[in-house]
């Protein structure tokens, strides 16, 4: 349903100048932005998904409710450290948590 | 006669110059370091014996032990994939640049290899050209070796880039001390670590104290700070040193890099960061929350899902480095 990933780094400048990012060693100087988590602060994120829903429409195509599909969500985080930048070389898996959401399937 | 006299002034000149080199006080001690006792080596093999430590695991088993397992023991091959970024550093780096002097992998010297070998073989300011040569051609040899699958030639050229490392010599000799006209050059047959006095060694017969040798500038000198400004075309790998000083001291940190990757860990000479299980669990608190809430978009519902991450870097550097 949603697969959202969000890249935490330095993000090096090529030679030392304008806006654009370098890739390899001898050609960063410098750093764009640091996205990286930073030593003793808390970087919080937030992620929202939306369950999965069927929509009623009337005669016109108007939608007029929403029939909800499943009211759980099982939802993966994982943490990964890669190296080289790609989960194909040499990735590591830091962290994962796995949750089950649940939503009540009464009231209006 | 004009000539003449211009001649005279050029003959003092080459007599004065080394004289007055070596009439002052600066740089002290420098004759003293294994590069000046020695000289610069010519092949692989000359730089290899000439920061050889071998003769330090007869005595210092578990140290050596656990160096193995380290980055520093295989600081030039890497996964491999470090030495192939020598390649890639002079192809797509001094071969493109249009005043580096680099047109063919032939042309590669000492000087157009130190981005890397600065940190990754410092020892390699102490060898002549040949060696750079000689450094390259083994690197191109073992990456045409494993495309081809000539398994011989690539483990007898994979051993050659192992010779190259980051050894004993190089933290407790070599880059023991930083600042050398205050403390002095680190001189050869002397190991530096934290205790004065003889040690039982023919090749090291001397102990010193380095001042540095529990200090994060030790570290420091490679594992970075920003653009190495000395080079004649600066490089960027590591900027931990840099995190370290301005977002973890700044900020009133206190602990070294030899706290957290030596003693707390338990690691040792095994410095590790980012593959370690234990550096891993140290490195932060990772806390997942999630809840399900039904939105009212105007008229209609819309259920959703809503997770919250929230991770604490406990490390005294930004993560990752880079």
């Amino acid at each position: 349903m949603l697969n959202e990933e969000k890249i935490y780094m330095p993000v090096p400048q090529q030679m030392g100048r304008g806006d654009r990012m370098g890739r390899g060693p001898y050609e960063k100087s410098g750093i764009i932005e640091d996205t990286g988590l930073p030593p003793h602060k808390t970087v919080e994120e937030r992620f929202e998904v939306l369950f999965p829903v069927e929509d009623i429409t009337n005669d016109s195509g108007r939608v007029i409710d929403r029939k909800l599909l499943a009211n759980e969500l099982d939802v993966k985080v994982e943490l990964w450290y890669l190296p080289y930048g790609t989960r194909n070389s040499d990735p590591f898996l830091w962290r994962e948590a796995a949750k089950t959401i649940s939503i009540s399937t009464e009231g209006r | 006669m004009k000539s003449n006299s211009l001649w005279i002034v050029l003959a003092l000149a080459l007599v004065l110059v080394p004289f007055l080199a070596l009439a002052g006080d600066e740089g002290t001690g420098r004759d003293k370091t294994i590069a000046a006792k020695q000289g610069k080596a010519n092949t692989i093999a000359e730089l290899v014996a000439m920061y050889d430590s071998s003769s330090c695991e007869e005595c210092h088993l578990d140290i050596h032990a656990d160096w193995l397992k380290s980055a520093h023991s295989r600081s030039i091959f890497g996964t491999g994939r470090t030495a192939a970024t020598f390649r890639t550093t002079i192809l797509n780096g001094c071969m493109e640049w249009p005043y580096s002097g680099v047109k063919e992998f032939e042309e590669v010297k000492v000087e157009h290899l130190q981005g890397c070998t600065k940190c990754h073989l410092p020892q390699l300011a102490d060898a002549t050209d040949e060696v750079a040569q000689e450094m390259m051609n083994t690197i191109l040899t073992f990456m045409k070796a494993y495309q081809e699958g000539d398994t011989e030639t690539f483990e007898k050229n994979k051993a050659t880039l192992l010779s190259l490392n980051i050894n004993c010599l190089v933290c407790h000799n070599r880059n023991a001390i930083v600042h050398k006209w205050t403390d002095g050059y680190p001189q050869q047959g002397v190991v530096y670590g934290s205790m004065e006095g003889e040690h039982p060694s023919d090749d090291f017969p001397a102990m010193a104290k380095s001042p540095i040798m529990k200090e994060s500038i030790l570290c420091g000198q490679c594992h970075g700070l920003g653009p190495n400004f000395e080079l004649e075309n600066p490089t960027q790998c590591a900027t931990a040193y840099g995190s370290y000083l301005w977002a973890y001291k700044a900020e009133g940190g206190r602990e070294t890099c030899q706290e957290c990757h030596m003693h707390k860990t338990g690691l040792g000479h095994n410095m590790q960061s980012y593959r370690d299980p234990g550096m891993i669990e140290a490195a932060l608190d990772f806390d997942v929350e999630a809840y399900g809430m039904h939105w009212r978009d105007g008229s209609l519902v819309s259920p959703k899902a809503v997770v919250k991450v929230a991770m604490t870097n406990k490390t005294g550097h930004s993560i990752p480095d880079g």
